[in-house]
């Protein structure tokens, strides 16, 4: 049926009010299974770690720490600050191990070499580890996202 | 039909499938609102199956981390609570609709010949619901949730010769430990659905196999009542109903969220005034008037055969009623009659 300069029929009309209702609903119901699925885990902001574990690293030395549930390492530089790295590789998310004799990172899974300050040297990689910024507060080591202020 | 359509009907031949359910029929007379409850049931049986799946994304059948997980789900994984909440109201409505359809068709008689095999399915489908239910109130492993499965695990101990073995079967050892929880869950989400699911096929197939049964009234005329298209007519209203019961099981899930006791401690004793889930009140309130002896017989023996006994009249109900179709059967009802008043007097004096 269509009412004298009606542009469309009741039919149509109501077909599109109850498939638009249909719809919504649809999204409604679909839209928090969306955000079950999805777990709430946030990569940390910071970490602190007792200075006293690292200040006994030589120029040069790395020690792995725990960036959230990744591995991170640290490295005293030349000038006795902290070189923060989460060890990740960037090409396909293996995690990298230190070759302290070849001072290189490496990612077994595709053959990715990183020298000492992360740089991709050889292999897939495509950009070099992450780094993280780090400071001594008092007693503790504290590594933190770059940028984060708390 | 289309080109896609032609290369898939030479390959599968669905047309008659296709056919036959564009000219099903569905009988529009007094009786026709029971037609209902079939689809409702699987209604909530989908619910059931994409939220248990969502569910089991973060649950963790262990001992250990059984608790902890459904705490977690509740208080951090976005919306957890409001699945899990639909998930175990879900349950309650599921069961609820299937008491009902079951009912509507003893006291209609459509379990009468030639539909026999479809209410055996019928009563297994209906044991295995109760079934999942059992078997899912242990995994949040919480106090409520551990004393009802010693109860629930520990009556089979009370049939002779097989009683014993049953329950160290179902607790996976003499005591519910550990073990338990982690088969309860394998029952639950896997044993369960796949014999759910092969059962669900034989009960459709059947229906389709002897059209839906009509009322004893236009038997006995044989007179065939006015009747809608299956699709799209019945199809529709069965939308209409599935929308307003999806609305009131979202609106109770939201405002009734159910909760999570502390993790359950083998050495700590039951609750106090602890009960079963509504549907298994009536046989729980059953349990406790058998004295601990009869003539030298354990109560608990005595009540569990008669449990037993109700069973498996309820099973080979359509063997003991087997009547023709259009017969009364005013026994019948006054049976099933008798159960219903039954059951909802237990269950109310259960919970006084």
């Amino acid at each position: 049926m269509r009412i004298p300069d009606s542009l469309f029929t009741r039919r149509r009309f109501l077909g599109a009010l109850i498939g638009g209702w249909l719809l919504a609903l649809a999204a409604a119901v679909l839209s928090p299974l969306r955000k079950f699925i999805i777990p709430p885990y946030r990569e940390p902001d910071e970490v602190t770690l007792p200075l006293a574990d690292y200040a006994s690293l030589g120029v040069g030395e790395v020690k792995p720490f725990a960036w959230g549930i990744k591995p991170g390492f640290l490295r005293k530089t030349a000038d006795g600050a902290y070189l923060a790295l989460v060890g990740v590789c960037t090409h396909l998310d293996c995690n990298v191990t230190w070759l302290p004799e070849r001072s290189k990172f490496f990612c077994a899974c595709h053959e990715g070499w990183y020298d000492e300050n992360g740089r991709n040297i050889a292999g897939p990689p495509p950009k070099p580890l992450r780094r993280l910024e780090t400071a001594v507060e008092a007693d503790n080591l504290v590594v933190r996202k770059p940028g984060f202020v708390r | 039909m289309s080109r896609v359509g032609a290369w898939f009907e030479k390959r599968l031949g669905t047309s008659g499938i296709i056919g036959f359910l564009s000219h099903k029929e569905v009988p529009q007379h007094e009786h026709t609102i029971w037609y209902y409850t079939g689809s409702a049931v699987l209604l909530f049986l989908a619910i059931q199956i994409v939220t248990g799946i969502m569910l089991a994304l973060y649950y963790q059948p262990t001992i250990e981390g059984a608790n902890a997980s459904v705490a977690r789900i509740m208080t951090e994984v976005p919306y957890g609570w409001a699945l899990r909440s639909v998930h175990s109201w879900s349950a309650t409505f599921m069961i609820a609709i299937v008491f009902v359809h079951m009912l509507s068709i003893a006291l209609l008689k459509s379990y009468r010949a030639p539909r026999e095999l479809t209410w055996f399915t019928g009563v297994v489908l209906l044991a295995l619901s109760l079934a999942f239910g059992f078997t899912g109130y242990l995994l949040p492993w919480d106090d409520l949730s551990l004393a009802a499965t010693k109860v629930g695990t520990d009556l089979p101990k009370a049939l002779p010769v097989v009683g014993a073995w049953v329950t160290k079967l179902m607790r996976g050892g003499e005591d519910v430990a550990g073990d338990t929880l982690t088969r309860f869950f394998i029952v639950h989400v896997c044993v369960l659905p796949l014999t759910l699911l092969a059962f669900l096929g034989g009960h459709l197939f059947l229906i389709q196999r002897h059209g839906i049964s009509l009322p004893l009234r236009a038997e006995r005329k044989n007179e065939t009542p006015p009747s809608l298209p299956f699709w799209p007519n019945f199809v529709l209203r069965e939308g209409m109903v599935w929308l307003v019961l999806f609305a009131a099981l979202l609106t109770i899930a939201i405002f009734f969220a159910p909760s999570l006791g502390p993790a359950a401690d083998l050495l700590a004793p039951a609750p106090a005034g602890i009960k079963p889930e509504w549907y298994f009140l009536f046989l729980f309130q059953t349990l406790k008037l058998f004295p601990a002896n009869i003539l030298g017989i354990p109560g608990e023996t005595i009540g569990v055969a008669l449990i037993s006994l109700a069973a498996a009249f309820l099973f080979f109900l359509p063997l003991i009623d087997s009547r023709p179709a259009e017969k009364r059967g005013r026994v019948m009802t006054a049976v099933v009659a008798a159960f219903i008043v039954y059951a909802l007097a237990m269950s109310a004096w259960s919970l006084l």
